[in-house]
């Protein structure tokens, strides 16, 4: 049956289809699933979608409430708020999954190698880990965004750049933490008997931390990813809304969030477009974490 | 009498005069079905159980893993989760506990159930001290006042045995050896004078001379105590030493009961003959041990329905056309003796095979050794310095492994005894390089090996393969199976992937595996399949020596006679040295060509196995023979016991090891002058290291079989 399907991205999307009918099978999946789905929806084809360019002016409907004309609304510069939320998903998603697979990866490779070698090595590692885990995460993107905003790329346009460095701050923050969790699941994992036959089999070091360790660090992972993912979005909108993010006149959730403070008493949709926009994507992510976790606890169709 | 001693015999004699008349079993359980819906599929663990528990019986329930022992003593006690559905009826003193509300239920465990399980350290709770623990209990169920809780707490802990209990109620349970604990554990379980109590494996995890100590204390209870005893156990030798009845449970079905000669003299049941014939006994002196036999296949899975044919007929060598189409029903066989068989007068234990010799010794005993250990001593430290990174270690090292010296010929059997603690695996890790030893020398056929793994090079890597205690770790849950076989292949043989693969099929037939299954995650195989491919990736090198480090205690008796006859075969025609370590002298007298026992790092005897295991023997061996549990309940008992731990030493020590628990114990000089290295002069390289002449041995153990001079007296 399976080799009368040869397109290998069939093949290779099977997987991910069987996760997501399990997923369906959970309350928290049902939620969460379609809230992500409606974000990455966005995120792709959003800028394509504005009923209006997102940085036009529209100077006498200035803060007004949702309407025809305006389905969320105006901001202080009367430019529509629907354009700005459609236009800004883009950046943030691909900066906080950028930021989190960066983080995760480095993290993990610095904690799994750390761990299974150990001694002297693992004492060092681990205090350096420390030093940055000392401060905390907000404070420590703060000083890696202003830090890397004193650097200059070469032939990288500024607005992209600003981006490569949000996504820096975040695998910066991530990587002591993803670090610390993945090095005390291999201390455990690491004196099981197959890790020991490896030994015996003469395998290099990086064989074992990567074949043998890395899978079956696979559960922890899958947790960390979903808690890191949503803390990336919660980061970088910190970011925006201290006016660290995106640079206008880019939109930016945080930083709109941010403008929005002064005339909160005027018009409580232009606070609440973007926190709104902020809030369903970390519950989707959370929603549809928590859904996989049951999912795998549910009864399998069939026995094995 | 048992050597348990006890002074007084308080209270606990004293049988309850209440209850129903005398005929009435104290426990009925009669065609009892118990199906758990679980999320992962509905799980018969007990299709079809009946057994019956007298007043001052022990009924010793019997069966490898997953027959469903443990959930008919939870039944018991009804102790069943709410998604378990019920079949069948279970009556206490003739009352069916189903019927019985909540409170009444809570009423019956307390008072008059009681439960003993496995691990004694997990029965205790760690943040009190005992005393606390047990007055609790009376208090709360007896209505005590504290300070009749405190006598009493006294009185039951010296009734079972604890020698010391003013200082025991003082104690952390982390301060007290495992037999300390599961005694406690025990005491707790009469606190409140129970009518039935139920055992669970209580002495599975501890070594056996504890094992032997806390038998001995069951045993005593039966007579002292006039409660129905339901003692759950896979150890056949174990259950022949406590029960009056036994029943044998297989695939959550009682196949087989009779008082305990019977059963073990003359079985009705294909299957219990099975399990008799799977566990290695002692042949008569100068025969070769015969080759085991084994039950092929494994037990029926519990989500399997066979409704209408007997579960055994497919691993039966009796079974026809009828055992397939149509269910057994329990018939009695004989004086009270039941089995649920067709066919119960064919049983006999050649059903399983004609008791072929074992392997024909080839190996040539005058070859040069292939593996040689000189003075090995393996120290662990803390890794602590005085000043965190730098400085003296804070704490001197744990002396693991002290002046060891063995060699191993080609193609021969090292077996390695001692109780847990003695450093037997310590020697197995030094060896294959996983622990770095801290002197000495270890030689591989003729050249030195480095002390870790990592800076030995390929060729020692293949010479000499590791098969550990537990075949689920052994292999990497997330990868196929072929991985670990095609890698040791690859790497060692130099072979392409293409051929690594047809040479791993090759591999996994001939530890009677199927080639098909190379793709099948780890997590598809039972634990006697996953250690037979374990074994298959250590010989895929074609090795030299492979160290067996407790490879069989994990399996079930049937699975571990086949495990053990694969080892067999594949010696005879492999070449092939082993190194086996395991803490059953059983396991080891079938196969092993020599023995090297060991106590707390040191060497305390070594030679032939049939010398070792014979008069004259170092006290410790005589011990530890003298605990090990046989399944014969006609055996002669000597009793030898040892309390207590194998002691950790930190410090150099110019005495005998033993001498703290020796029996034997001739005086100061065993505190103060190491034991020279006797040697038999009858059997050439049969050393004892003991301050006994070997003759005046020979004398002590041939004179007093039964009762081995002193007992361990001071401490009980």
């Amino acid at each position: 049956m399976e080799a009368s399907k040869p397109i290998w991205i069939w093949r290779w999307a099977r997987p991910v289809r069987n996760e997501i009918a399990l997923l369906l099978r959970t309350p928290s999946g049902r939620i969460g699933l379609p809230l992500i789905a409606l974000h990455l929806f966005i995120a792709i084809v959003g800028p394509s979608l504005t009923p209006y360019p997102h940085t036009e002016f529209h100077l006498e409907n200035r803060l007004e409430g949702p309407s025809l004309e305006f389905l969320l609304g105006t901001d202080q510069f009367g430019r529509d708020l629907l354009s700005r939320i459609l236009s800004g998903a883009t950046s943030i998603i691909t900066m906080s999954v950028l930021g989190s697979t960066f983080g995760i990866a480095i993290g993990t490779a610095i904690g799994i190698a750390s761990g299974y070698k150990g001694g002297i090595v693992d004492e060092v590692v681990m205090r350096i880990m420390d030093g940055f885990m000392s401060f905390p995460g907000l404070l420590l993107a703060l000083l890696v965004a202003t830090m890397a905003r004193e650097l200059e790329i070469p032939l990288m346009s500024a607005q992209f750049e600003e981006k490569v460095f949000i996504v820096i701050t975040i695998a910066v923050v991530f990587i002591p933490r993803v670090a610390r969790v993945l090095r005390s699941a291999t201390l455990t994992i690491k004196e099981l008997e197959f890790v020991q036959s490896a030994r015996l089999r003469g395998e290099p070091g990086w064989y074992i931390v990567f074949r043998e360790i890395l899978p079956n660090t696979a559960p922890v992972l899958g947790v960390e990813a979903s808690v890191r993912l949503s803390y990336a979005i919660l980061l970088a909108s910190s970011l925006g809304f201290l006016g660290l993010g995106v640079q206008p006149p880019s939109p930016d959730w945080g930083r709109m969030i941010n403008e929005s403070r002064q005339f909160i008493t005027t018009s409580a949709t232009f606070t609440l477009v973007p926190a709104l926009a902020i809030a369903t994507l970390v519950i989707g992510i959370n929603l549809v974490a928590d859904g996989l976790r049951e999912a795998h606890q549910l009864p399998k169709e069939t026995p094995q | 009498m048992t050597q348990v001693q006890i002074t007084q015999m308080p209270v606990l004699d004293a049988p309850g005069t209440v209850g129903p008349a005398d005929d009435t079993p104290l426990l009925e359980i009669e065609n009892l079905g118990v199906t758990f819906y679980t999320p992962r599929g509905t799980v018969r663990a007990v299709r079809n159980a009946s057994l019956t528990v007298r007043r001052g019986e022990v009924v010793g329930i019997v069966g490898e893993s997953g027959c469903g022992k443990s959930t008919v003593a939870f039944a018991a006690l009804g102790y069943l989760p709410g998604t378990a559905e019920v079949e069948g009826s279970v009556r206490f003193e003739g009352q069916d506990i189903s019927e019985l509300s909540e409170p009444e239920l809570r009423d019956l465990r307390g008072g008059r159930v009681a439960m003993v399980y496995q691990d004694p350290a997990t029965s205790l709770n760690p943040t009190m001290r005992v005393g606390p623990q047990l007055e609790e209990v009376l208090r709360e169920h007896l209505d005590l006042s504290q300070h009749d809780a405190q006598e009493r707490t006294l009185e039951l802990f010296e009734s079972v045995g604890l020698s010391d209990p003013e200082r025991v109620v003082e104690s952390y349970p982390h301060e007290l050896s495992g037999g300390m604990q599961q005694r406690v554990v025990i005491a707790m379980a009469l606190a409140c004078e129970p009518r039935l109590l139920v055992m669970d494996e209580p002495t599975t995890g501890l070594d056996v001379t504890t094992e032997a100590t806390i038998l001995d204390l069951i045993a005593d209870l039966k007579e002292r105590v006039n409660a129905g005893i339901i003692f759950v156990s896979h150890n056949l030798g174990v259950i022949a030493r406590v029960a009056d009845r036994v029943v044998v449970m297989y695939s959550g079905e009682t196949v087989e009961q009779a008082p305990v000669r019977e059963i073990f003299k003359q079985s009705r049941h294909p299957y219990t003959a099975g399990l008799l014939e799977c566990v290695p006994r002692r042949g008569a002196a100068g025969e070769g041990t015969p080759r085991l036999r084994s039950i092929p296949g494994s037990v029926l899975s519990a989500d399997e329905i066979a409704e209408s044919e007997c579960l055994f007929a497919s691993r039966c060598p009796l079974a026809t056309g009828q055992c397939s189409s149509e269910a057994p029903l329990m018939r009695s066989v004989g004086d009270s003796h039941e089995a649920r068989c067709f066919f119960p007068e064919q049983v006999r234990p050649e059903i399983w095979g004609d008791a072929e010799l074992r392997r024909p010794r080839v190996s040539d005993p005058n070859a040069d050794p292939l593996l040689k250990v000189n003075d090995l001593e393996v120290f662990y430290s803390s890794g602590r310095k005085k000043y965190l990174l730098f400085g003296p270690p804070a704490d001197p090292p744990v002396r693991a492994v002290v002046n060891v010296n063995f060699d191993v010929k080609p193609k021969r059997t090292l077996g390695i005894v001692g109780e847990s603690g003695s450093g037997k695996s310590t020697i197995a890790r030094t060896i294959v390089g996983l622990t770095p030893k801290t002197g000495g020398a270890i030689d591989l056929e003729g050249r030195e090996l480095a002390a870790l793994v990592e800076d030995r090079d390929d060729e020692s890597h293949a010479a000499l393969r590791m098969v550990f205690q537990n075949p689920t770790a052994s292999l990497n849950p997330r990868l196929p199976i072929h991985h670990g076989l095609v890698r040791s292949l690859r790497r060692f043989s130099r072979l392409s992937k293409e051929e690594a693969k047809v040479a791993a099929g090759d591999l996994m037939i001939a530890v009677g595996l199927e080639p098909e299954h190379l793709d099948r995650l780890p997590t598809e195989f039972s634990g006697g399949q996953q250690q037979r491919i374990a074994l298959a990736a250590a010989f895929a090198a074609d090795p030299a020596m492979i160290v067996a480090d407790e490879a069989v205690s994990a399996l079930d008796v049937s699975v571990q006679a086949q495990v053990l006859n694969l080892l067999a075969d594949r010696q005879r025609e492999d070449d092939v040295s082993y190194i086996f370590i395991t803490h059953d002298l059983a396991v080891v007298r079938y196969v092993s060509d020599e023995i090297l026992v060991l106590y707390a790092g040191h060497i305390a005897e070594m030679g032939e196995t049939e010398d070792v295991l014979t008069t004259p023997s170092h006290p410790y061996t005589e011990a530890l023979l003298s605990a090990a549990p046989t399944p014969d309940p006609s055996a002669e008992r000597t009793r030898i016991r040892l309390e207590g731990d194998v002691p950790t030493l930190r410090e150099a020590f110019s005495g005998c090891s033993f001498a703290g628990r020796c029996p034997r114990k001739i005086g100061d000089i065993c505190d103060q002058q190491a034991p020279p290295a006797q040697t038999d002069t009858a059997r050439p390289g049969h050393v004892i290291h003991c301050h006994i002449p070997v003759q005046e041995l020979a004398i002590l153990q041939r004179s007093e079989p039964g009762a081995a001079a002193r007992s361990n007296g001071a401490n009980g």
